[in-house]
């Protein structure tokens, strides 16, 4: 549904992005992942047809943007990261307003069906300019949807939700993409929602992809590279470390390290040889989250942690 | 195309009827014209003028206060949406936004009466409806699009609304500075590229003068390059809004 391979682009002489490739296929839920400025709006942009790129290809929905972006548009619905409305009006009203620029007509029962299935129910009857932010966030997730479309593009559709809130836009989501025949590109910060929706991740950071595939690959690949918290009696010597260990900064008697290590082994034969080099070991704490671990590693945010824990 | 621009002018006049900013503009400009019209018909003076003379006033006056009005309108297409954070959705969905002649529209209906009721005794009103339309359409378009121009380039209403209101009043200087300083040099190179003044000049030429319509000729040229360059320049700038 979505092929890019080596896209560049650049806005008023400043490269913004110099080596996106992204791959989503029917049934995908795909999180794009990076942090702030890491040219993720701006990929959506390009792949709108709203920015136009220097160099690199791009196809969705079997067209190029840059030549059938409106025909392409029609069959995607768009959360964007600002969700604006006009205030004065009704979610209904809007819904309906919105829905003629897909040449379709949205009855009363579509609308409350629509609005109902995002959690905004009586309260929807309000003018916008009265609802919460949260409330906002449904009503624009309810028009992403509203085209039915083949692909959904979702820029932090969580963002501002309890948590009530976010498991049902995370059901709508997995109800959305279970046909097989229909896409998610999902935009966030929020690892979590990528831990339970995605099947799927790119990583891009400073306009580049950094990683891509399935998260399960990635997860077993990340594996063999665990990172730990170690509490030491001593100061050790990090001159003469053990293959495949580094240590990534320290706290006080914390010592950050990450350990490279063949899953069928684990790591417990590499404590036993740190303790031969004197490194007196009172307490080791595994930091867990791997999904983390594999953003941390590909978005150079790894060195921002090391240098703050040095 | 069509549909779109039916689709977003639908929504920008009840946006106006409905909104507050919207109730306050259509007020202050019935305000004006009304109290135009009342000073025109009633001041003992004023009164004295000849019915020709009072729709030429009108006239002029309505081509600048509908080139406000498209300043405004222009202004808040591209930088008002961006700054309401309305823009992006509007571009993600299928569309090709241009309501302005639709504002257009509405705005020369609501003028119509005005003139109907400082002239219908006197002469001339059929052409000064007709070259109203025909040379103010243009003048108000392409202020209208100069200034969508400027808002989708900058993204800031103020920008974009305070750099036409300044361009609009130079143009409109001719209504200020009298036929006497019009006469001078500099009047005259004024009123040689200025569409506004050629608008003027014609409503001067066929509602006092009954002047025929091969004498406007070069006018006609004139407003008409005004609006095809603005046109061109909003179609490039809107290209390429700033939205991010």
């Amino acid at each position: 549904m979505i092929n890019i391979e080596n896209l560049r682009l650049t806005i008023e002489g400043k490269e913004i992005l110099n080596g996106i490739d992204m791959h989503l296929r029917p049934g995908d839920i795909y999180g794009l992942l990076g942090p702030n400025g890491a040219g993720k709006s701006t990929t959506i942009f390009a792949l709108l047809g709203l920015r136009a790129r220097e160099s690199g290809r791009v196809s969705m929905l079997g067209g190029d943007p840059a030549d059938d972006a409106v025909a392409i548009r029609r069959s995607v619905g768009v959360m964007p990261e600002k969700a604006g409305f006009y205030e004065w009006m009704t979610a209904p009203d809007y819904l309906k307003w919105y829905s003629r620029f897909y040449d379709s007509e949205l009855t009363g029962r579509d609308q409350g069906t629509m609005l109902e299935n995002v959690g905004l129910g009586k309260e929807a009857q309000r003018p916008i300019g009265t609802y919460s932010r949260g409330m906002k966030q449904r009503l624009a997730v309810a028009r992403a949807l509203m085209p039915r479309p083949k692909l959904l593009i979702l820029d932090e559709p969580t963002n501002g939700l309890d948590p009530k809130g976010r498991r049902e836009i995370h059901d709508l989501l997995v109800g959305f993409a279970s046909n097989g025949k229909t896409g998610v590109l999902l935009c966030t910060h929020l690892l979590d929602d990528v831990d339970r929706l995605c099947n799927r991740i790119g990583i891009i950071d400073n306009g580049r992809t950094r990683l891509e595939g399935s998260i399960a690959d990635l997860l077993t690949e990340q594996r063999g590279g665990q990172r730990y918290r170690l509490r030491l009696e001593t100061r050790p010597d990090t001159g003469n470390l053990p293959a495949g260990m580094t240590v990534l900064g320290h706290e006080g008697s914390w010592w950050r390290v990450q350990v490279q290590v063949k899953p069928s082994e684990g790591p417990s034969s590499l404590w036993g040889e740190l303790w031969g080099r004197g490194w007196k070991i009172l307490e080791i704490r595994s930091e867990a989250s791997s999904l983390e671990e594999v953003y941390i590693s590909h978005t150079g945010q790894e060195r921002h942690l090391a240098q703050e824990v040095a | 195309m069509m549909n779109t621009t039916w689709i977003i002018a639908r929504k920008e006049s009840a946006q106006m009827l409905r909104s507050q900013r919207g109730m306050v503009w259509l007020l202050t400009f019935s305000g004006l014209l009304s109290a135009f019209s009342l000073l025109l018909v009633s001041n003992t003076e004023l009164s004295l003028l000849d019915n020709a003379q009072v729709v030429y006033m009108m006239a002029g006056t309505v081509m600048a206060a509908g080139a406000l009005l498209a300043a405004i309108l222009g202004s808040d297409a591209y930088a008002g949406e961006k700054e309401r954070g309305t823009l992006v959705p509007l571009l993600c969905a299928p569309i090709a936004p241009n309501a302005l002649l639709a504002a257009w529209g509405v705005m020369f209906m609501t003028c119509v009466p005005y003139l109907w009721a400082v002239g219908a005794s006197g002469q001339n009103l059929g052409p000064a409806l007709f070259y109203l339309a025909l040379f103010g359409t243009p003048v108000v378009l392409g202020f209208g699009y100069l200034t969508m121009a400027l808002s989708a380039r900058t993204g800031s209403v103020m920008t974009s609304l305070l750099t036409t209101v300044t361009l609009l009043m130079l143009s409109a200087s001719p209504l200020l500075i009298g036929p006497g300083l019009r006469g001078t040099v500099v009047g005259r190179a004024l009123d040689a590229v200025n569409p506004f003044a050629g608008a003027l000049n014609t409503f001067d030429s066929v509602i006092i003068d009954s002047e025929p319509f091969s004498v406007q000729t070069a006018r006609l040229f004139l407003v008409a390059a005004w609006l095809g360059l603005c046109l061109l320049v909003a179609r490039r700038s809107a290209g390429r809004p700033d939205f991010q």
